[in-house]
């Protein structure tokens, strides 16, 4: 029991998939605008991420290890086209919004790693977890950044309203590059940097360490 | 007395000290009033009377021409568009100042009641932009524990000094908000940093609040008044719209034109470039390249020509003296922390800028002007352009020994 | 077991069976939930119609309110309504009149032609025979016209709706519904004021010419043709200007309003 609740738990601060692994980025800056479509993006995450991981355990003792990558890849593809369908079929605004991104799931490096490097160990149920523990992972940082992103960038949570915007006669004025992606990177950096000020075990080894080149010799 | 005071208060200070997490305060003023009491002692060590704190004061004090030219300039400008009734005087607390300043004749034939406009409009700019940037730079240094860095002197400056007149003084808390902690003290502070903090503030505000930056009104601080930039003329009609609007080219030369704050004068410009050139502080060989490359590449396209683009006709001297070409080229682009460090990456550093501003003028729509994005552009290269040429000297000397 | 599962046999057959397994999957899903897609696509755009021709309303029913809208297929270069033959031509180009997909027939070389640069000021390279527009009927007379208009401007293709009055020189109603220009600058046609601002507005001036204009700056309160440009978006409005000059001129519905206009269809 215990350990399928590090499977849950862990990826969601101490093994962040996005902070410390530095996975699957290129949709967070992507999606990231408007956190109506953060939240549908998360949750076609979170279920691909949990049943690719399920298919590739139940089947992971009869996998050929030549073609285990290719295995692996099938199955995450065909529950992302699967995922994009419902999607298309019962939720077309966001779908529309996200257009290629659910698409690039298959890509998210976040599903094929967690395949490879956890399922292919462990069992379905905790594999089940883990793929859900690492989806909500990744999900807390792009909520994160969205809600940064669509509360100064636009004035609107879930578009409602919170901050009156200039155009329409309330005070706020909108910041025009959190609706551009590279804001997204800034957002994760300072992310990241408030995670490893907390959690100071994921801060990396410096390289190298410059030396003082100067002493303090007391006299003026 | 002042030393024995500052000696007196030291210990306090110090490590163990009462005030031990202000040290970088009064290390602050400290090595501001007197040299440091640090010294050098290891390796080999040039000695020269110019330490990191005299080379600051110095390219600070080179941009005073532009920066007082720049406060005429925005009383010029204002004052005109006023006498000519194509705006109205903004009637806030600026105005107040000015008119207690005795500046309310509005009368652009006045030197002093330009100065005294453009100083309402540029002082505070230059005040917020100290303060909350000083905050940052004190905070990080506490937490930190290191030494306030003199350098935010000239980044607090040129920040300034790159910014409209009309820029709301929130913007610019914001700005160099991003500049300082985004562009520098999340790299480690000056000297770790790889992009200029004034240009990464100023790019933050470009595209964060592109209305207050860019367009044709907001140069000039009156309301309801707009007039297209000379650069904006240009890519309309090239030279000839220019000079239709009015702007000859020695005007633009002087800098009599509308833009930031203390980007318009290309010879009070020139005139502090050239005591920062004379003295080594600013590098002759990044400002050597990006002229040429410019040049290079103005001409280049002079040569290729175009029918539907007219900006591909404009000359090299004119682009010298729109925009922030000169006022980059000079305090921005020599930047001694984000351009390339050796001699020969110097000189491809400055040909990149020089190449990618005539570039982004005349091939991108988007971008009236370019030279901030140019030399951010050249600011990521520069850890690369000198990482060649050192391969590249390594490569040649192991060939000189090995024959 | 790892150096069975390596065994030729047992590779051919996990792979066979794995596709098998998934593509029964994918087919079924892809399959099963077209019907609905189609449905959403569908509805999406006579939305977008309905909001150009001033006739949404939020909560109400799509469907419901698209009745009083009858979509028409209109020959651009005779200007008038596409007859049976050309509907018969789209059929044979692979279209379907019945939900003509304008964009796609743009593509076609059967159904489109390769406009020289001087007259492609939106910048759309190919325009298409035949446009679908949308009629409002009330109480059998001509209430509003929606035509569809699109057009490069800064980044991006503009997608929108022109909805015209009866007279079909004052404008309804104006909007984009798919576009990637700058947020905050060239986004800003997205934003209700500024298409407040074309309702009302006049295609063409007293003695026929085309006049309405997107200028740089303020237009002067009530001019009848001119709308007020995009702050800092000079190349966005710039595009719109064309691409609306474009649509109601002369190469493309010009001929059909003026045929229109004089009651000869």
């Amino acid at each position: 029991m215990s350990a399928i609740k590090t499977a849950l738990t862990d990826p969601l601060f101490n093994k962040n998939p996005i902070a410390l692994q530095i996975l699957g980025i290129c949709s967070a800056l992507a999606v990231t605008t408007s956190l109506q479509v953060t939240l549908v993006m998360c949750i076609a995450v979170i279920a691909v991420v949990a049943f690719s991981n399920v298919g590739v355990s139940i089947i992971r003792n009869h996998i050929p290890n030549n073609i285990r990558i290719i295995v692996q890849m099938i199955i995450i593809a065909s529950l992302v086209i699967v995922v994009d369908q419902i999607l298309k079929a019962y939720a077309y605004e966001t779908s529309k919004q996200l257009s290629v991104f659910v698409g690039l799931i298959i890509t998210n490096c976040i599903v094929m790693g967690r395949a490879e490097a956890y399922a292919m160990k462990n069992g379905p149920v905790p594999s089940f977890f883990d793929g859900i523990g690492n989806g909500l992972g990744y999900s807390i940082v792009l909520i994160v950044v969205a809600s940064i992103r669509e509360l100064f960038g636009a004035g609107k949570l879930l578009g409602y309203e919170i901050l009156p915007l200039v155009q329409d006669g309330g005070w706020y004025q909108t910041n025009g590059m959190l609706l551009l992606p590279p804001s997204a990177f800034f957002i994760i950096g300072l992310f990241i940097w408030a995670l490893r000020s907390w959690k100071t075990d994921q801060v990396e080894a410096a390289d190298f360490k410059i030396q003082p080149n100067t002493v303090n010799s007391g006299g003026h | 007395m002042l030393r024995a005071l500052l000696d007196k208060l030291a210990p306090s200070f110090e490590k163990g000290g009462k005030y031990q997490k202000m040290y970088p305060l009064y290390e602050a003023v400290d090595t501001g009033l007197y040299s440091p009491p640090s010294v050098t002692n290891n390796t080999a060590h040039v000695r020269d009377g110019i330490d990191l704190k005299r080379i600051m004061i110095t390219v600070w004090m080179c941009t005073f021409p532009a920066m007082f030219f720049g406060m005429y300039n925005i009383g010029l400008q204002a004052n005109l568009a006023l006498e000519a009734g194509t705006g109205t005087a903004i009637e806030d607390w600026r105005m107040v100042l000015i008119h207690l300043l005795g500046g309310s004749a509005h009368n652009a034939a006045s030197i002093w009641d330009n100065i005294v406009f453009g100083a309402a409009y540029f002082l505070p700019v230059y005040a917020v932009t100290f303060i909350v940037g000083g905050f940052w730079e004190v905070l990080f240094a506490t937490v930190r524990k290191h030494e306030v860095n003199e350098g935010f002197f000239v980044t607090s400056v040129l920040f300034a000094l790159i910014l409209p007149a009309s820029i709301p003084l929130w913007q610019v808390a914001l700005g160099i908000t991003f500049g300082v902690v985004i562009g520098k003290e999340i790299f480690g502070g000056t000297g770790k940093n790889f992009l200029n903090p004034a240009l990464t503030g100023r790019a933050f505000l470009f595209f964060a609040y592109p209305a207050e930056i860019s367009g044709d009104s907001v140069w000039t601080a009156v309301d309801g008044f707009s007039g297209a930039t000379a650069l904006s003329n240009a890519y309309e009609g090239g030279v000839a719209q220019i000079e239709a609007s009015g702007i000859s080219w020695m005007d633009a030369f002087l800098g009599t034109i509308q833009g930031s704050m203390g980007e318009t004068s290309t010879l009070a410009i020139l005139l502090g470039g050239a005591v920062l050139l004379v003295m080594g502080i600013a590098s002759w060989r990044i400002v050597l390249g990006v002229f040429l490359g410019m040049v290079a590449t103005s001409l280049l396209f002079n040569g290729i020509g175009s029918d539907t683009n007219p900006l591909f006709a404009l000359p090299w001297y004119w682009h010298l003296v729109l925009g922030g070409f000169a006022f980059g080229m000079i305090f921005m682009a020599t930047d001694p922390v984000s351009a390339s460090m050796t001699n020969t990456g110097k000189f491809i550093f400055g040909a990149l800028i020089g190449l990618m501003v005539v570039m982004i003028r005349v091939v991108n729509p988007a971008f009236p002007e370019g030279m901030m994005l140019a030399i951010l552009f050249a600011n990521l290269f520069s850890p690369l352009i000198d990482h060649f040429v050192v391969q590249a000297n390594i490569k040649r000397r192991i060939a000189r020994v090995s024959q | 077991m790892s150096a069975n599962n390596d065994s030729i046999q047992k590779t051919l057959l996990v792979a066979v069976l794995l596709c098998l397994v998934c593509s029964i999957i994918v087919a079924g899903a892809a399959v099963s939930l077209k019907p609905l897609q189609i449905a959403n696509k569908e509805e999406d755009k006579r939305r977008n119609i309905l909001v150009a021709a001033g006739l949404w309303q939020p909560g109400a029913n799509t469907a419901e309110l698209f009745e009083q809208i009858s979509p028409r297929l209109v020959n651009l270069a005779e200007g008038r309504f596409a007859n049976d033959d050309e509907l018969a031509q789209i059929r044979a180009a692979g279209l379907n009149p019945e939900a003509y997909d304008q964009i796609k027939a743009a593509k076609l070389p059967a159904l489109s032609q390769r406009l020289d640069s001087s007259t492609d000021i939106a910048s759309i390279r190919r325009l298409e025979h035949f446009a679908e527009v949308f009629m409002v009927y009330e109480d059998d007379v001509l209430k509003t016209i929606v035509m569809p208009v699109h057009g490069y401007g800064l980044w991006s293709t503009l997608y929108g709706f022109i909805a015209l009055e009866n007279d079909l020189n004052t404008v309804a109603g104006f909007g984009f519904y798919a576009h990637a220009e700058t947020p905050g600058l060239g986004g800003e046609v997205d934003n209700p004021n500024w298409k407040e601002k074309w309702i009302g507005k006049r295609l063409n001036n007293d003695s026929g010419e085309l006049a309405i204009e997107v200028i740089k700056g303020e237009a002067p309160r009530d001019d009848a043709h001119r709308i007020d440009g995009l702050s800092g978006a000079t190349l966005t409005a710039r595009g719109v200007n064309n691409l609306v000059r474009f649509w109601v001129g002369d190469n493309a519905f010009g001929p059909f309003l003026a045929n229109l206009k004089h009651g000869e269809i």
